[in-house]
């Protein structure tokens, strides 16, 4: 399966999916105009690489700040991986923020209560 | 038109940065990355600047969304440019305002909206979130309402929401939404 890599703009992350590796990174800010169009590629490569096989997945994510119709699509992506995981397929989830964020250690809390996966937070030293 | 008393007034109102009109994405993000940096050379502290940048995203982008559906459902261009987003700072407090023409058959659902918001308190509010987010997921378009947009800026606002709806003398009712951080 192809890797899906797009770099990062100031209203978009860097994405690299990586199925070889089995890693896939979200990186940076997201509040883009229409950030349902933005995330569809995303959720559709989610779909394709989760559908078969038991190859561990490793998401790390380092979303420092989510608009809310991004978040809608971050939502509909750990949903996937909830799936998965239900399926047992193996995946962790890190999601790291800079310890002087509080906002966003708040924000990455209500998505952990969303899900039963792995999932770890990371405070990264400033 | 007279210009200085406009800056005036606006420096006396401590509008650090504003538009009105139609404006596009790039102008928002543009004004948006400058607010960050403003802020970030006050020296604010973390969550008062993310709260404050949060609030102007989706404060902005729900008048420039609200403009695009309008203008799918046929509004008039007058209409669609009414649109202003102003951030100021007042003494300790960071104001967000932004207002737009609503149009009559969605303001039942607004004034409802912001009735339900301004009763709940922090928990509720989260509560209210997570609801509206389990809604809305795998939506394009959210429904008429401001939707999740406008709970977040009330989970963010250190006081409630200030608004209010205003006739124009052409008969149309103009929204104006006031966040305090």
């Amino acid at each position: 399966m192809e890797a899906l890599r797009i770099p990062a703009t100031p209203a978009t992350p860097e994405v690299n999916f990586d199925a070889d590796a089995g890693l896939m990174t979200l990186n940076g800010e997201s509040y883009p105009e229409n950030a349902f169009e933005f995330f569809r590629p995303l959720l559709k490569w989610t779909e394709g690489f989760l559908q078969g096989g038991d190859q561990a997945v490793k998401v790390e994510l380092a979303l420092s700040y989510l608009n809310t119709s991004s978040i809608k699509s971050i939502m509909d992506f750990l949903d996937l991986l909830e799936a998965a995981h239900r399926r047992a397929r193996p995946i962790t989830v890190t999601w790291s923020y800079s310890q002087d964020n509080e906002r966003a250690l708040e924000m990455i809390e209500e998505f952990k209560e969303e899900v039963t996966l792995p999932f770890f937070i990371l405070a990264v030293p400033v | 038109m007279k210009l200085f008393q406009l800056k005036e007034q606006m420096q006396e109102a401590g509008i650090l940065a504003s538009f009105a009109g139609s404006f596009s994405h790039g102008v928002l993000e543009e004004l948006g990355t400058s607010v960050k940096k403003y802020l970030e050379n006050a020296e604010l502290g973390t969550s008062m600047m993310m709260d404050v940048f949060s609030v102007y995203i989706e404060a902005a982008q729900n008048v420039r969304n609200y403009a695009e559906r309008q203008r799918a459902r046929g509004a008039v261009s007058a209409d669609l440019d009414s649109s202003i987003v102003a951030i100021a700072q007042v003494g300790a407090e960071f104001h967000i305002h932004s207002g737009n023409i609503v149009d009559a058959s969605d303001l039942d659902e607004l004034r409802a909206q912001l009735q339900r918001l301004a009763g709940l308190d922090k928990a509720g509010l989260k509560a209210a979130y997570k609801e509206q987010l389990r809604r809305e997921r795998g939506l394009p378009v959210v429904g008429k309402g401001a939707g999740l947009g406008l709970i977040e800026m009330a989970r963010r606002a250190t006081k409630p929401l200030i608004y209010s709806l205003t006739p124009t003398a052409d008969g149309k009712t103009f929204f104006s939404l006031c966040v305090v951080i």
